[in-house]
């Protein structure tokens, strides 16, 4: 398969996680925001920070009100991680590579980036944000399973299994870092709503109640960590989207380089006691993680998509 | 036993072609023998079924992902490709004569493109003058002495026929370069099949569907080593250009990569490599759908990104087959077609057995003081452009039209060739709900590699708009299934 097809349904696939992540966020932060006290309420503000986005906002020079932020999320071209922006990524991307995807493909991304293109920066009026929210995410959902149930597990699947998982990997590190900087603090105003603000960090990542189910503990920070860490059964836990990864990266051929690139963070995450990992120490830890995940997508990018870098 | 014919059924004696030639109706309310199934069909059927009908076919278009791209307001539209479901005739007898005729006139054009890029023997026997070869825009001095394979230049030709009110058939132009349609001529029989099964059964047809074995048997004969597999690629400009979908199409058809220039390097041996997971593999055959000048950025245009550099180095050296050929456009150009019957009789000895439609050279001064005496009743054309461009059609043309390409043809003589505006033949077509005549022509495939192959019929085009002649789908025409009936099978 030729190297420009599979790079694109590599992005393509990111760009369709990255979409729903975002959509799903954005969502869990809505309901959050109603059912917290004004004085520790979580602004719009953090959503910024969670999707590393602060350059991109700040160079627009706008006030950093709720309507600014969601219309920088949902329909900005100048935030190349807005959901406009992802959609219309992953749309060019499944336009030069369908032949090689199942066709209704084409019409599902087609017209899902036509209805958030046709609302662009108009913003999310409260009453209809949790309807458009939602219905991205089943949108990205239903493209997701489609692809999953009818192609062909060939190469060309590897690639779009290994771009969706290092985006859920992506995503879940982030929202760990940005949580645990804000929750794990013992500020004292926090303490009554724990419980609240730690079942929407596992919302955000559609995990609370499959935390429930395999838990079965009250909800707590210790716990929650460790689940959203080391599960090897939820398919947004970082260990379960490693071990994705390397599956897919076993199927295909010259995967050394990205074996091992694997292999590194999987036992990095191995040795890492979830216990001891406190403030200071969970933010380098992660940060470490991040840096490993752009060290496999390297691999990746030079072994697959790019052949002359390796000559 | 009688026929039931339903009341409101569709009224034949209200069709009249008048003064045209029908390809399905020779008088109001006669069909032509070939065509007796299908009329007699459709007079079970009242305008609405055939409406109803129509919807289907347009909706299994959509479904189907069959459409075209137009670029219009600044942005590329896919648009769905308009058919009409009332499929156009041609008896086989006809047909087996006209198959013969485009296979001699393929044959003939690739001994002159052959000759022209090495001894020149056509223009030292003064047959063909050595001016027009020399002030061609598609003769390029990079082919010359170039040894494709068979001496085989154009591999894939379009040939565009026409019929006049007399029944004459006529090739009107040779597309030698990059022809496209044939995805649609395969995808109207499909939809066809779709939404008029019962059709079928009246008739013997001639299937169209192997042109994608065809087209990949004839690519692989071009392959410079002898492997069982070799490597074959479609080479597309991307997905901007206006027959992207036929690319993908065709290449998903034959089983064959799809590529882009950037996809290919060429190597310190002279060998072509598309960049693949797997690391850089050879390519053998490249069927190329980029413009000539835009192949190679160091042979031809520098400036373009949609080739591949070394690309014609590969090819010189006879280490990729390209097809069609580079330069194979220096016999697809309006005045080297007035020249065919001549280049026929010269390489083959033979008669044409498809006439050219009369033509008038416009650098020659006494052809043009008629062309120009006689604008409204001509249809002038640009030596090479194509998609209908820049043509003045002169019976539906304006003063101000006639007067502007009066003065284009006195400043740049040699551009411009005329021809008399012929009464292109009709078929019966649904417009909005009715039935009524509407001209069109034929676009035939031939191939030529090791072997030769003709497609059974061709890509029909027809003009939707009452009395025009434009059918390039660009500019408003949509298309016919096409068949080659065998009146003679049970």
């Amino acid at each position: 398969m030729l190297s420009r097809v599979a790079k694109r349904l590599y992005w393509m696939a990111r760009q369709i996680e990255r979409t729903e992540n975002t959509a799903r966020l954005m969502l869990v932060q809505h309901h959050m925001v109603l059912d917290l006290p004004a004085s520790i309420r979580p602004g719009w503000d953090l959503m910024i920070e969670v999707l590393g986005a602060r350059v991109a906002f700040d160079t627009l020079g706008v006030k950093p009100t709720e309507k600014n932020i969601i219309a920088f999320l949902f329909g900005s071209r100048d935030n190349p991680s807005s959901l406009l922006s992802s959609l219309a990524a992953a749309r060019e991307n499944i336009r030069t590579t369908r032949e090689v995807l199942p066709t209704e493909t084409w019409e599902r991304i087609n017209s899902l980036y036509l209805s958030v293109a046709q609302r662009g920066t108009r913003g999310l009026p409260g009453s209809i944000r949790h309807k458009v929210l939602n219905d991205i995410v089943h949108r990205c959902q239903q493209i997701t399973g489609m692809l999953a149930g009818s192609m062909n597990n060939d190469a060309a699947y590897q690639f779009i299994r290994i771009g969706r998982n290092l985006e859920r990997a992506d995503m879940s590190t982030r929202i760990i870092d940005t949580a645990s900087a804000r929750l794990m603090g013992d500020r004292e105003e926090i303490l009554p709503y724990r419980n609240v603000l730690w079942v929407s960090v596992l919302k955000s990542l559609s995990a609370y109640q499959m935390y429930r189910l395999s838990v079965r503990r009250n909800v707590n920070p210790e716990d929650v960590l460790h689940f959203l860490l080391d599960s090897k059964i939820f398919p947004r836990a970082l260990a379960h989207t490693l071990n994705e990864i390397d599956t897919s990266l076993g199927l295909l051929p010259r995967n050394k380089e990205a074996l091992a690139a694997i292999a590194s963070v999987k036992q990095a995450l191995d040795e890492a006691d979830p216990a001891m990992l406190k403030n200071a120490t969970l933010h380098t830890f992660i940060d470490d993680m991040q840096l490993m995940l752009d060290d496999i997508h390297n691999a990746i990018n030079h072994t697959w998509f790019d052949p002359e870098a390796g000559k | 036993m009688t026929r039931i014919v339903r009341k409101d059924a569709i009224d034949w004696k209200q069709y009249d072609p008048g003064k045209f030639y029908d390809e399905l109706i020779s008088s109001p309310g006669h069909a032509r023998a070939v065509a007796r199934g299908i009329v007699s069909y459709l007079q079970t059927l009242t305008e609405k079924h055939l409406q109803n009908r129509q919807q289907a076919a347009d909706l299994a278009i959509k479904e189907m992902g069959i459409s075209f791209t137009v670029y219009s307001e600044g942005e590329n539209i896919d648009r769905s490709w308009p058919m009409d479901i009332i499929p156009r005739v041609i008896p086989i007898t006809e047909w087996r004569r006209l198959e013969a005729g485009l296979v001699q006139r393929l044959t003939a054009l690739n001994m002159f493109i052959d000759d022209v890029y090495h001894k020149q023997r056509i223009i030292k026997d003064k047959v063909f003058p050595a001016e027009i070869i020399n002030s061609s825009k598609d003769f390029f001095k990079q082919c010359i002495d170039a040894k494709p394979k068979y001496g085989v230049w154009a591999h894939i030709c379009g040939s565009d026929l026409v019929r006049d009110s007399d029944g004459t058939v006529y090739v009107l132009e040779d597309n030698l370069r990059v022809p496209s349609g044939v995805s649609y001529m395969l995808e109207n029989r499909a939809v066809t099949k779709r939404v008029l099964p019962q059709l079928f059964r009246k008739h013997s047809i001639l299937p169209v569907d192997d042109y994608p074995s065809q087209l990949f048997d004839m690519l692989t004969s071009l392959s410079p080593r002898h492997s069982r597999s070799p490597e074959v690629v479609v080479m597309t400009p991307g997905i901007y250009n206006s027959a992207y979908f036929e690319h993908s199409y065709l290449a998903q058809r034959m089983g064959a990569e799809l590529v882009m220039g950037s996809d290919l390097v060429v190597g310190d041996d002279d060998c072509v490599y598309m960049k693949t997971i797997k690391g850089l593999e050879r390519v053998d055959v490249i069927y190329r759908r980029v413009n000539d000048d835009f192949i190679d950025p160091e042979a031809f245009r520098p400036d373009s990104c949609l080739g591949t550099p070394g690309l014609m180095r590969a090819w010189r050296a006879g280490k990729v087959g390209l097809a069609n050929a580079p330069g194979a456009g220096v016999a697809d150009d309006k005045v080297v077609y007035t020249f065919v019957p001549a280049i026929i009789k010269y390489y083959l000895d033979e008669d044409p057995i498809i006439p050219n439609v009369p033509s008038f050279l416009c650098v020659d001064e006494k052809q043009r003081k008629h062309v120009l005496a006689n604008l409204d009743k001509m249809v002038v054309k640009p030596a090479n452009e194509s998609g209908g461009y820049g043509m003045l059609v002169g019976p539906v043309s304006t003063k101000a039209e006639r007067a502007k390409f009066a003065d284009l043809i006195e400043k740049n003589p040699r551009n411009y060739m005329a021809q008399p505006a012929l009464n292109l033949s009709t078929a019966p077509t649904l417009c909005n709900g009715r039935i009524e005549p509407r001209h069109l022509d034929l676009r035939p495939f031939i191939l030529q590699g090791k072997h030769h192959y003709v497609t059974a019929g061709g890509l029909t085009r027809v003009a939707l708009r009452k009395g025009s002649l434009v059918v390039n789908s660009s500019q408003g025409g949509g298309s016919k299934d096409t068949w080659v009936v065998d009146t003679e099978a049970k």
